[in-house]
């Protein structure tokens, strides 16, 4: 299965030297990342491969250190934040992975301001009280929108992994910062999804590829109660899931949680033969990680 | 420390209602200074008369494709050899929900174009919520019922995009990323469920538009679309949309209550068809007994972009009084409920 899945990836990869979301289609910022991810885990002699990746990515670093969606797209993206993790791995690639991270350091999800905030405290009509603070800083999907989950997630795991390369207190705060939105955001009974856990009254609830995703950037403070009642609710989560994106970042949380992972992988190359993934490079990315045990790219 | 943060909380409803009060601030510019239009002139899209068909359907296993192609040709939408896209709503799964566009009007609708002489008619939606298209395909049963009809499906939070400037202006966005595959279309096809909606007040054919931003940009929810103000942004989207639409809402089983994901479930027994989506959207929400001037977006498309008026409303097939029923709405929008005509 990991051969015909490598086969697939390699396949997919653009003249660029980049990876598009699909066959076909646009290299693009997000999934390039992944790939060059999945490559570096499997043995064999793929180093022209990567090396056009990691050349691919380096070369669409933008002044201020973050990387758009695609060429196609301008501004600055959440995608820094894997372009950072990818090329925090490769020693030569460091500084421009360290450029990635000040550019997150300088980044935050909209917050309303002081005068909204009282137009909702005293004007508008009152709504059930939920766990959702607007005031927390974490990362936004795009530049002047609000915080959510997984863009916060993966931007958590970019500053970990580089964070004994910055100097400075920021770094920290925003880390903690970015934690806390996370915990923030946690559905009853544990797990997450995009980043509403309540509305209107009514709770909403989690999605395994999220959860995986907010634990693995949670993944130093393991002995917290919020981890744990996450980790546990995972798999009951997962168990109706047959999707490779989801079972691949489940397979990815629990390798470095230390928990089995040889079902989820079972099962993982069930869907694939049933599906392909659908074509979604990114999904066959983090699949080959999951098999190959390929979490080393997200630890912190 | 995550429950336990002691952080004051703000209701998500507060929030939301805070942006779309600011939200409103070009609405209402818009309309103190009418000498500045807020849609172009090529955004006018209105004309004299629209059409609407209202079709019977008892439930998703009587012959829908008979039915559609029964409707289809009163329109004459001329698709031999083009390329039809049809964009469902399917937004979240739930297992015991009616969230989404039923899998069965979605193969009907693809038998009923191919039989109509269509190139090629491919699914495309872009959820708003889950990235994971994969399980919504699967756990929904839309991924067999391509499988059988050999349709393809595009993820439209993935797809190449090109920016299109806007041609109105309710929001302050100047443009927004379109993807190819809808701009490539020769015939797009909204088809929504009917439903009511917590944020918009209803959601059919003119607010399913929304799956089509694409994710990878705008973000899952595609927020910046609501800190524009999502009345706004249904208005942006479609004015700029490249012509011909056309909308078949799923009115079978719809929504009533706390949709678009946590309402419950209301039998109507009925398909929407229509090349005017505002007349489309008007007839529905008519069926909802919803007044349609009283929702902010309808009551300004109908300026520019179709018809509410039931006198400019030609129905087709049968009388949409005959389905009509009262659903349910949340709290905040019990001013909608009442046909004022």
């Amino acid at each position: 299965m990991i051969e015909a899945a490598t086969d697939a990836l390699l396949g997919a990869r653009n003249p660029d030297g980049g990876w598009g979301a699909e066959q076909g289609k646009q290299s693009n910022t997000e999934t390039t990342a992944l790939a060059v991810l999945a490559l570096s885990a499997l043995d064999g002699s793929l180093e022209q491969e990567i090396s056009r990746g990691l050349a691919w990515l380096a070369d669409r670093q933008t002044a201020d250190g973050s990387w758009p969606l695609s060429a196609d797209v301008d501004g600055a993206s959440w995608t820094t934040s894997l372009a950072t993790i990818s090329l925090a791995g490769f020693a030569a690639h460091r500084p421009g992975a360290l450029r990635g991270a000040h550019w997150l350091i300088r980044q935050e999800g909209r917050r309303p301001t002081w005068w909204v905030s009282l137009l909702q405290r005293w004007v508008l009509p009152q709504g059930p009280t939920i766990r959702l603070n607007p005031n927390l800083k974490g990362w936004p999907w795009a530049s002047g929108a609000f915080s959510w989950v997984e863009p916060t997630a993966y931007a958590l795991i970019a500053l970990k992994k580089v964070r004994a390369d910055v100097a400075g207190s920021e770094i920290r705060e925003r880390i903690q910062q970015g934690e806390m939105l996370i915990y923030d955001r946690m559905c009853r009974g544990g797990g997450w999804n995009y980043g509403n856990s309540n509305v209107l009254g009514v709770d909403v609830p989690p999605y395994p590829e999220t959860t995986a995703l907010a634990l693995i950037a949670l993944q130093d403070r393991q002995a917290e109660t919020a981890n744990q009642i996450s980790l546990d609710a995972l798999p009951r989560m997962a168990a109706d899931v047959e999707s490779g994106l989801a079972l691949s970042w489940t397979s990815l949380c629990f390798s470095i949680y230390g928990r089995d992972t040889s079902n989820l992988r079972k099962r993982l190359a069930r869907t694939y033969e049933k599906t392909a993934f659908l074509g979604a490079t990114r999904t066959l990315a983090l699949a080959i990680l999951a098999w190959k045990d390929g979490s080393n790219g997200f630890r912190v | 420390m995550a429950s336990g943060s002691s952080m004051r909380t703000l209701g998500r409803r507060q929030f939301l209602l805070g942006s779309a009060a600011l939200s409103l601030a070009p609405l209402i510019k818009g309309c103190s200074r009418p000498s500045e239009s807020p849609w172009e002139r090529g955004a006018y899209r209105k004309t004299g008369q629209s059409r609407v068909a209202v079709l019977p359907a008892r439930d998703y296993t009587v012959p829908l494709k008979d039915i559609l192609v029964g409707g289809l040709k009163a329109f004459a939408l001329g698709v031999q050899g083009k390329t039809v896209v049809l964009k469902p709503n399917l937004v979240e799964y739930d297992p015991g929900g009616v969230i989404n566009t039923h899998p069965a009007l979605i193969a009907a609708t693809i038998e009923a174009f191919r039989s109509l002489g269509a190139r090629e008619v491919l699914v495309a939606e872009g959820p708003g919520h889950r990235r994971d298209h994969e399980y919504l395909l699967t756990a929904s049963g839309l991924y067999s019922v391509l499988e059988d009809a050999r349709a393809r499906y595009v993820d439209l939070n993935h797809d190449d995009v090109r920016p299109l400037a806007l041609r109105s202006h309710f929001t302050k966005l100047r443009q927004l990323y379109y993807p190819e595959t809808i701009l490539r279309a020769d015939l797009l096809v909204s088809m929504p469920k009917l439903k009511t909606h917590h944020w918009a007040g209803i959601t059919l054919a003119l607010k399913n538009m929304f799956g089509i931003i694409p994710g990878s940009i705008y973000g899952w929810p595609k927020n910046v679309l609501h800190w524009a103000g999502i009345q706004e942004s249904i208005l942006d989207i479609n004015s700029t949309l490249p012509a011909p639409q056309f909308s078949i809402v799923d009115g079978i089983v719809g929504m009533e209550g706390n949709g678009p994901i946590q309402g419950e479930p209301r039998h109507c027994g009925v398909l929407v068809l229509g090349d005017d989506p505002v007349a489309v959207d008007a007839t529905a929400a008519r069926l909802m007994k919803i007044e349609p001037r009283k929702v902010p977006y309808l009551e300004k498309a109908e300026q520019f972009l179709g018809n509410i008026a039931r006198e400019r409303i030609a129905q087709i097939g049968e009388d949409p009084e005959q389905f009509a029923q009262e659903f349910k709405v949340i709290e905040s929008f019990k001013h909608l409920a009442g046909l004022s005509e």
